[in-house]
């Protein structure tokens, strides 16, 4: 493995394909990136009762997150400490205990040991079941969002967010606050797991190029980007990477335009109506963040469209694989009419079958296919768009760069991927707060 | 027009059977032939509900509903919509697929029976799907597939499909394909 100086350079602009390949970077990936960052596991809403859970992923790492009977949640390592065999084989649903099919140990919803068989007879009552508890996940909530690390010494999860907890408050925050529809679809992609995160990062130049087809036919506002043919970085909205990684674009007034003719209206309607309130509880930039339309990722996997409403995990399997898993955002307050307007728009543009969806997939699988070859693999990728053009705003954290057409919050993100594989402890990784003392 | 031997629940009849085996097999041709305004046009109801509910593993005895988790579906599709997918797909600018994906459906195990409304029929047919892409790209899907038939102008249309696809996570990179 080179230097991660080598790897990433030019203030993130270069990177080298390998990151895209090898197994060695992936392994310290898993090591430096999945076992130390805050990952999204579920949402509150999902497990709202004593005993709800659901089984996910943390990097390749099988997990449990359970609600707790004191209506805390826990999440647990799927994986018994006697031989190792998972114990929980379902999606998700409501349980007492997990059960271990190879040889019974029975484990509490909150991964505590509370039964072995043959406790008198075969281990003398000698075995010490408070030792043999499945690996606790560390697990804290963001306005509902839960996520998991298994660092301890990781800071909170709202410090981690950073200057981006102070963006998504616009939707996150509203009264009643957001809640995500499941089950989750799930599907494969062959590529990268940095891929789709980058893509949804700040990825806005292929929206005109590779979704054409899709703008041409939904005939919606943003029907005018089809073939790069109107766009207008002065006036058309923003990029933002915040030191975290995390990073997001934005297309003023656009929350609800890539919904079809109907469900447009009926969402343009109830954003006018909460518009006021959001500005009120929040100010009068939050409420122009809540009307736009986002392409945004939570480092390092974690990825939505706020706006279309499409809320995504890429989730790794091996350095050429992920499992992509999808939910739909909507606002708990939403009528349910509404919510079923948004839900079913989700499926039909970045669902497993969406007409958007469908663009992409082919277009990640070959960012990352492509490195296979040995000579291809040997040069570097540039992604430079607007470099040296973001700017420090005095009320907006983060590096912000205008139009929603640019590389930023791409290269916030492999910066701040070199400073995690760089083994830094966190002491030592770039804050939002740090860049505010520029200001 | 009901009489004693369109019961609803009953088979039809061996003259209707081939009927129906002819309109799911055709209808299979047209969608491997890329033929989808024929499809659309010549084979769907305007009423038409289309629907592939997500698959969940969950255990047998579980059937807690999770807060606030429902039925959520990969197609969820009414004729317009529907129609929104196959305009797309005439753009000619549908990057993924040029070139073309081949699709392969062999449809079997068709078991159909007067449906409780008169004249229409609900049909039970099991699918494989087999998808090749580009050199060597490969997905095969499987499933059943419940449909409801209606004749208008003398043709068997597809009032309604709903598909069960037997995989949890979908072993492909998109399904933009029609079951």
């Amino acid at each position: 493995m080179k230097s991660i100086n080598k790897l990433v350079q030019q203030d993130g602009a270069i990177q080298d394909r390998s990151i895209f390949w090898d197994e060695d970077i992936y392994q310290k990936e898993m090591e430096e990136i999945f076992a130390r960052c805050w990952l999204f596991l579920t949402h509150e809403s999902i497990i709202p009762d004593d005993g709800d859970y659901q089984a996910t992923t943390m990097g390749e790492d099988s997990v449990v997150v359970a609600r707790q009977n004191d209506g805390s949640i826990k999440a647990f390592v799927n994986s018994c400490t006697h031989r190792g065999n998972a114990v929980c084989f379902s999606d998700g649903g409501n349980a007492k205990a997990f059960t271990c099919p190879y040889h019974g140990w029975v484990f509490g919803m909150d991964g505590s040991l509370v039964d072995v068989p043959l406790e008198k007879q075969a281990y003398h009552n000698e075995i010490d079941k408070d030792a043999l508890h499945l690996k606790k996940v560390r697990v804290e909530s963001y306005k509902g969002f839960v996520f998991g690390t298994f660092d301890e010494d990781a800071p909170s999860l709202k410090d981690y967010l950073g200057g981006m907890a102070w963006y998504m408050d616009s939707f996150m925050d509203v009264p009643g606050g957001c809640e995500l529809i499941g089950p989750p679809m799930k599907s494969i992609l062959d590529c990268n797991w940095k891929n789709p995160t980058e893509n949804f990062i700040g990825d806005g130049y292929h929206v005109g190029w590779a979704h054409a087809s899709a703008l041409e036919i939904s005939g919606g506002p943003l029907a005018v980007a089809k073939g790069n043919a109107v766009y207008d970085a002065e006036t058309s909205g923003l990029q933002v990477t915040v030191p975290e990684g995390h990073g997001f674009g934005i297309i003023w007034e656009a929350a609800a335009a890539l919904h079809p003719g109907p469900v447009q209206e009926a969402y343009q309607k109830w954003i006018d109506e909460r518009s006021p309130v959001v500005r009120e509880k929040m100010d009068e930039h939050r409420e122009k963040f809540y009307r736009g339309h986002w392409d945004a990722a939570i480092f390092p996997n974690c990825s939505f469209l706020y706006g279309t409403n499409t809320f995504k995990m890429w989730q790794p399997r091996g350095p050429h694989s992920i499992e992509v898993f999808t939910w739909t955002l909507v606002e708990k307050e939403m009528p349910e009419e509404l919510k079923q307007m948004i839900h079913t728009d989700n499926m039909l543009t970045f669902g497993t079958a969406g007409i958007l969806e469908s663009d992409d997939g082919e277009n990640m699988e070959q960012c990352t296919q492509s490195n296979k070859g040995y000579s291809t693999r040997q040069g570097t990728l540039y992604i430079g768009m607007g470099q040296g053009h973001e700017y420090l705003d005095p009320e907006l954290p983060g590096l912000v760069s205008k139009g929603w057409v640019n590389e930023a919050p791409q290269r916030g993100m492999y910066r701040r991927w070199a400073e995690f594989m760089e083994g830094k402890p966190w002491s030592e990784l770039s804050t939002t707060a740090q860049l505010e003392q520029k200001k | 027009m009901s009489t004693n031997n369109q019961q609803a629940g009953q088979s039809v009849d061996q003259s209707t059977h081939f009927e129906v085996e002819r309109f799911l097999v055709q209808e299979a041709r047209a969608l491997d032939e890329e033929r989808f305004d024929d499809w659309l046009g010549g084979m769907l109801t305007k009423d038409i509900i289309y629907q592939l509910p997500t698959q969940e593993v969950r255990y047998r005895k579980d059937k807690k509903v999770l807060g606030n988790s429902q039925t959520t579906y990969l197609y969820n599709d009414n004729f317009g919509m529907l129609s929104m997918r196959v305009a797309r797909l005439d753009t000619g600018i549908v990057w993924a697929e040029d070139p073309r994906v081949r699709n392969r459906r062999i449809i079997s195990n068709i078991d159909a029976h007067w449906a409780d409304v008169d004249g229409e029929i609900e049909v039970r047919s099991a699918f494989v799907l087999f998808r090749s892409r580009m050199q060597r790209d490969q997905a095969t899907h499987y499933g059943i597939r419940m449909d409801r038939l209606r004749k208008e102008d003398g043709q068997w249309k597809l009032a309604s499909r709903v598909i069960t696809l037997d995989q949890r996570v979908v072993l492909d990179k998109n399904i933009h394909c029609f079951f």
